[in-house]
């Protein structure tokens, strides 16, 4: 390369571009225009990775010995235990609220006229309105409605032709 | 133009051509409405009860000191028996039951209107008739329809005796009620139900039988000579019924009948085929000497046989109190 161009060429070279001058405020907008395209470049990334990086910034800013701290340990360590306790004392309430509403449920069962399958507990619903109804109606027609009476087979008929 | 003016013209003629029936619509359903007016008031409910509980059906009135027809299902088998009339509740007691026939005799003590007892010999298909009962817990209602066939066999067995069809619309409550023609006269007392909009009812002379052996004797007695029949390969002076076996020591052995002997007439039933045999015997009655004409080879011998009661009426207990089937589509029970 350097056999190609000798300091003959080179200054030829220099000489010509002595006179290149960039454009009018080149320099002023210099810091301006080199802020901005460095914002362009960071919007090009994923909001993700600008939170991933924002944050990995902002606790590097801290010193490793400030989170180790005792304190800290310890305050963090409560903070685990109350949490967790509470979850477990939450734990069976919910057996208990569906114990609950069971009869809730079968209360207006017996008085809607109908109901939907669409779960075990509907379907247990519709069982024993059902039944309740069943002893009802048989009881009613014990008591209060005669038989009505008009046969549908002959009382007695001839079986051979004796005379 | 011309092809709708003329259709307009058929369009009118026929209308024209159909409006006088609407007189002779109107004359049935005043007959129907007289009859109903007429004799409703002699028409009874009845309410007992049996082993399966209370029941109610309906009954009428044949004499004015409170005699009155139901069905055996209403009165046959029940106690406490009460019978509705003019807004009051009356006790009845039951005179007479009868499995074989399926009507019950009841008697209220008071002085009631009684249905006059017609003639269902005079009946023919298509005769119009009118039942009057009191279907569920409603008052009394009219049915109005017609004679349908006079039928011996009906699902699988035999009817003690022939039964009126009739294209009438029955309901639950109206066993016992009687079958009118518009004359108001009893022709039949409704029994059975009979698919959807037909009944079968007993011929009014079937209950009558039994109410004149009620007033004879105190009981219904069926008479009974003691020989069976079957049908003959060929007929014989227009006559089937071939006797194939004569009991020893019967009205009919007593008399000299014979098996193979072909029955022309019983009493004043000619006998064609067997089944005219049950008609006949239906109407014998034990000590009543009926006469019985047959053939035997080429020659007609008439008989004069005093009929008796069946021996196993005799020994059977009284039906009486018997349980019914505790399901009503069961099949029925046969009778001697």
């Amino acid at each position: 390369m350097m056999d190609e161009f000798n300091d003959s060429e080179i200054a030829k070279l220099l000489r010509l571009k002595r006179y290149e001058q960039p454009p009018a405020g080149y320099f002023e907008n210099f810091l301006h225009e080199f802020h901005r395209r460095q914002r362009d470049e960071l919007l090009r990334q994923p909001i993700w990775r600008i939170c991933f990086e924002r944050t990995r910034d902002f606790v590097s800013s801290f010193s490793l010995s400030t989170l180790t701290s005792y304190p800290a340990a310890v305050t963090a360590v409560l903070v685990c235990a109350a949490i967790i306790s509470l979850r477990i004392y939450q734990t069976p309430q919910p057996p208990t609220v569906a114990v609950k509403d069971r009869p809730v449920m079968v209360v207006p069962a017996s008085t809607e006229p109908e109901w939907t399958l669409a779960s075990p507990v509907a379907t247990r619903v519709f069982n024993t309105r059902s039944l309740r109804n069943i002893t009802e109606s048989a009881q009613t027609h014990r008591s209060g409605t005669p038989r009505y009476v008009l046969d549908s087979v002959p009382v007695s008929y001839e079986t051979t032709f004796k005379f | 133009m011309l092809v709708a003016l003329a259709s307009l013209a058929a369009v009118a003629s026929l209308s024209a051509q159909q409006a006088p029936e609407s007189p002779s619509t109107l004359a049935l359903s005043r007959e129907v409405k007289d009859v109903f007016a007429r004799c409703s008031k002699a028409v009874v409910k009845i309410e007992a009860t049996d082993q399966h509980g209370d029941l109610s059906g309906t009954g009428f009135f044949i004499d004015p000191m409170g005699t009155l027809y139901t069905a055996y299902s209403v009165g046959g088998e029940a106690e406490n028996i009460n019978v509705e009339f003019k807004g009051k509740k009356y006790p009845a007691r039951q005179l007479m039951a009868d499995l074989r026939s399926g009507v019950a005799l009841l008697k209220v003590d008071l002085a009631s209107p009684a249905l006059p007892i017609g003639n269902s010999d005079q009946l023919e298909i298509a005769t119009p008739v009118v039942a009057i009962g009191y279907p569920l817990d409603l008052a009394e209602t009219p049915s109005f329809g017609m004679i349908a066939g006079f039928d011996r066999k009906c699902f699988g067995g035999y009817f003690p005796t022939r039964h009126l069809r009739v294209n009438l619309p029955p309901q639950r409550g109206e066993g016992g009620a009687p079958l009118l023609n518009l004359k108001g006269e009893v022709v039949g007392i409704l029994l059975y139900t009979f698919e959807n909009n037909s009944c079968y009812a007993l011929p009014i002379e079937a209950a009558e039988k039994l109410r004149s052996d009620y007033v004879r004797f105190g009981e219904a007695r069926y008479g009974w000579i003691g020989t069976n029949v079957r049908e003959a390969p060929n007929p014989v002076e227009g006559s089937r019924a071939v006797t194939t076996e004569v009991m020893k020591d019967t009205p009919a052995a007593e008399a000299g009948l014979k098996a193979g002997d072909i029955v022309l007439q019983i009493g004043r039933t000619k006998v064609h085929e067997p089944e005219d045999i049950l008609e006949a015997s239906f109407f014998l009655t034990a000590g009543d000497a009926v006469p019985i004409t047959v053939m035997r080879g080429n020659e007609k011998i008439t008989f004069q046989i005093q009929a008796e009661l069946h021996p196993t009426r005799l020994a059977a207990p009284p039906t009486l109190n018997r349980a019914m089937p505790l399901n009503l589509q069961s099949s029925p029970e046969g009778t001697p």
